[in-house]
């Protein structure tokens, strides 16, 4: 008796679609549901799931996208969610009403050893036999009735790239449903594979030896003469030395083009944005409402939304490096120096994009199968210095260096250095105590080249960015908001003395001195800014932790600054602007805010911005943990609370830690 | 289909099989997630493999497939060399 379908009648039939990986699922899955995917978590891990809807036939069908598997019965975390999936153990969902597993025509012994361990469950199965175009330039024939009769299930040919056969796989599908049973071939010869001989020891022997025999039996491929382009391009690509030089040269072109053909787009979106903020800001009053509109919602949101370019393109280059198969190569070429520094080969990627912006290289870091080391990875990169510390390491140099170019160009690579020494360290100190155990030795599939598929990339591309604009739009913009309420309220009277100068300018506006009138009220309006950012909660937090900050050399005014780079980082300089009185445009003078810093003095006639002062300052922001946007990416790349919270803990505690001993080092050997 | 006896030919470990010589594996040692996954991937008792590039990882031909695999695992892996002239392991063709 063949397995029947059970689905309540009217509902849509789900499918549970698998196969080994690099046997062209995703390609298949998006052939069939195109736009109407959507990815999040399957409840309670850290992988993704796909689930997605197509128009079959006459009837909907829902597609869940399985991770890809080379077994169901090894134990690996992956493989478990599988089969509960497939059992209907998951949580809050039926079993599946049928199994559509993916074959690859081109490595039929392997591929049939999953597609084996599926018909021994209680559920329909429909065999789609992909790459046949691949197969047939490989001179590879295979008899599809012999194998339906071998397998017990319909078989499909397709090449999912090309679309060949969908049609047909769709027909299989639909007869499924109507029917409620998958269609039996003329003769089951279905020998299961049998334990046999080879029980006591090995299940996976069996099995190999029975998808061996069936592939021996129903295809010629073993004796086919394939394409050797694989071969030959590895023979270079895998060669360890010129292997690790091309891979170097793939990686900085991934990472200039990141850098660099953002740019534009991420100007445009710039633009946009201080469009619409200068487009509310005519249209309403001056007040609250108004600044928590620009400054709250529309800064925050486009601050965050600014760096949609350089996900899109991060994405899509790795979607085509994936399809070709270069990506296995380069883990291959990098995986021993790697494992060295307790980082898997994998783990260059997202450290790499880092440098640009760590949100969109956390959200790689997937590509790193294993989840310790991608835990690992995940906890560390934020430790790369982003394009977002440029700002602030760019006001430290001034600030030390004002007519060195040389000196400050050398600290700027300093600044670079300590952060990627500092991820390997603590790569390392977390490998050995609490994520123990080596980065796994290597076991990779070398997928054959090919050349890569747009659709999917654009697919993908598609599907991250609007994961990111979905956070974006929700747990960013909150944040954004805590922080604009907290340096806004409460509020305070106007200084005395901004109230003074806004008489004294309408004075000089009525006898005519314009232009005098102009620049005393723009004093008084940075007056009454600084001011009012002292007075606000930041302020006051700013004063609690002062104590705290003083062994770093920092004051309260420092330490506010401190509190607004958690928005975004390089708020630093402009709330340094503010709360040294120069006003919000301060940062687009840069020299005179430096100027003004450098000349910034305490009640004791002490300068702030000392030697000692602006190394444990730049120290502190290249270890610290500030950009809460990407703790709200990494709580939702390990689905949980308490990484990122340990993230910015150990972060900031670096940072403490670092920016204490710099600075009493600096202190006494520069007085 | 028989299985061909133990030959009296001495087992290598993956580690020192040879570019272009074409083996079968009679043991995996190593009773790890690690050596599984090899397992799954058709490094198991029975399967012919080939050694494409020696080294540390090293690459193999299993099926048509070709996997990359880290010497400190290769090591585990006991095979048995085809003589000249004749195959460890059955002909595809059969028997």
């Amino acid at each position: 008796m063949l397995p029947t379908l059970r689905p309540p009648t009217g509902e849509p039939i789900t499918l549970a679609l698998l196969g080994n990986p690099n046997a062209g699922k995703t390609t298949l899955f998006n052939a069939l549901t195109g736009l109407r995917a959507k990815t999040a978590n399957f409840p309670g891990t850290t992988f993704e799931q796909k689930i997605g809807r197509a128009q079959i036939g006459n009837r909907e069908a829902v597609i869940i996208d399985l991770p890809g598997l080379y077994s169901l019965e090894s134990g690996a975390p992956e493989e478990k969610l599988a089969s509960d999936v497939l059992h209907g153990r998951l949580k809050g969902r039926r079993a599946p009403d049928a199994a559509l597993v993916i074959v690859d025509a081109t490595n039929l012994e392997r591929n049939l050893f999953l597609a084996s361990q599926v018909l021994e469950l209680d559920l329909p199965v429909v065999v789609a036999l992909n790459m046949m175009d691949i197969a047939v330039n490989d001179g590879i024939h295979i008899d599809i009735n012999q194998l339906r009769s071998e397998l017990g299930c319909p078989v499909v040919p397709i090449s999912a790239r090309t679309g060949k056969g969908l049609e047909d796989l769709r027909r299989e599908i639909t007869r499924l449903a109507e029917t409620g049973q998958a269609a039996a071939p003329e003769t089951v010869a279905r020998d299961k594979p049998d334990c046999g001989m080879g029980c006591g020891g090995c299940p996976f022997q069996a099995r190999y030896e029975w998808t061996e025999a069936i592939s021996g039996k129903v295809s010629n491929a073993a004796g086919a003469r394939r394409s050797q382009r694989t071969e030959k391009l590895d023979e270079i690509l895998t060669q360890p030395v010129i292997g690790m030089v091309v891979f170097v040269g793939v990686m900085l072109s991934l990472f200039t083009l990141i850098f660099w053909a953002a740019k534009i787009p991420m100007d445009l979106i710039n633009h946009l944005f201080a469009d619409i903020g200068g487009g509310i800001s005519a249209l309403l009053p001056a007040g609250d409402l108004r600044s928590l509109l620009v400054d709250g919602v529309v800064g925050g949101l486009g601050g965050v939304l600014v760096f949609l370019p350089q996900i899109c393109i991060l994405f899509f280059a790795l979607s085509l490096l994936e399809d070709t198969g270069y990506m296995a190569r380069a883990a291959l070429v990098t995986d021993k120096m790697m494992r060295r520094l307790g980082l898997p080969g994998k783990a260059f990627v997202p450290l790499l994009s880092a440098h640009a912006c760590a949100i969109p290289a956390i959200m790689s870091a997937r590509i790193i199968e294993n989840w310790r080391d991608r835990l690992i990875t995940i906890l560390v990169t934020p430790l790369m210095s982003c394009s977002a510390r440029i700002p602030v390491y760019a006001m430290v140099t001034a600030l030390l260096f004002p007519q060195s170019p040389i000196k400050a160009a050398l600290l700027f690579t300093g600044a670079y250095a300590t952060g990627i020494v500092f991820a390997m360290a603590v790569a390392l100190v977390l490998r050995r105590t609490i994520l123990p155990g080596g980065s796994r030795p290597l076991v990779i599939e070398l997928p054959p080249y090919r050349l890569p598929g747009w659709r999917t990339a654009l697919l993908h591309t598609f599907d991250r960015a609007k994961i990111f604009v979905q956070q974006a739009g929700t747990v960013i913009l909150v944040i954004s908001l805590v922080l604009w309420t907290l340096s806004h309220y409460p509020k305070s009277a106007v200084p005395e003395r901004a109230v003074t100068m806004t008489v004294q300018a309408a004075q000089l506006e009525q006898s005519g001195q314009k232009s005098q009138a102009v620049d005393l009220r723009e004093a008084a309006d940075r007056l009454t800014a600084q001011s009012a950012l002292q007075h606000s909660f930041a302020g006051r937090i700013g004063h609690v932790i002062e104590p705290v900050i003083k062994p770093l050399g920092f004051d309260w005014q420092i330490g506010i600054g401190i509190l607004s780079s958690f928005a975004a980082r390089e708020a630093v300089v402009s709330t340094l602007s503010i709360v040294y009185g120069l006003g919000e445009s301060g940062e687009d003078h840069p020299n005179s805010l430096y100027d003004t810093l450098h000349h910034a003095v305490r009640s004791d006639g002490t300068a702030v911005f000392t030697t000692a002062t602006c190394a444990s300052l730049l120290v502190f922001y290249i270890l610290a943990a500030q950009c809460l946007s990407t703790s709200a990416v990494v709580r939702r790349e390990t689905n949980s609370l308490k990484w990122p919270i340990f993230q910015i803990v150990y972060m900031t505690g670096l940072a403490y830690v670092a920016a204490l001993v710099v600075f009493q080092i600096v202190s006494r050997l520069v007085h | 289909m028989m299985v061909p006896e133990l030959s009296h030919n001495t087992e290598i470990p993956l580690t020192r099989l040879e570019p272009g010589q074409c083996a079968v594996v009679r043991r995996v040692e190593n009773e790890s997630e690690d050596a599984d996954r090899l397992k799954m991937l058709g490094v198991c008792v029975g399967r012919r493999v080939e050694v494409v590039r020696a080294g540390d990882p090293l690459i193999i031909r299993i099926f048509s497939s070709r996997i990359g695999i880290s010497s400190s695992l290769a090591e585990g892996v006991w095979l048995e060399l085809c003589s000249p002239g004749r195959c460890a392991m059955k002909t595809p063709a059969g028997s």
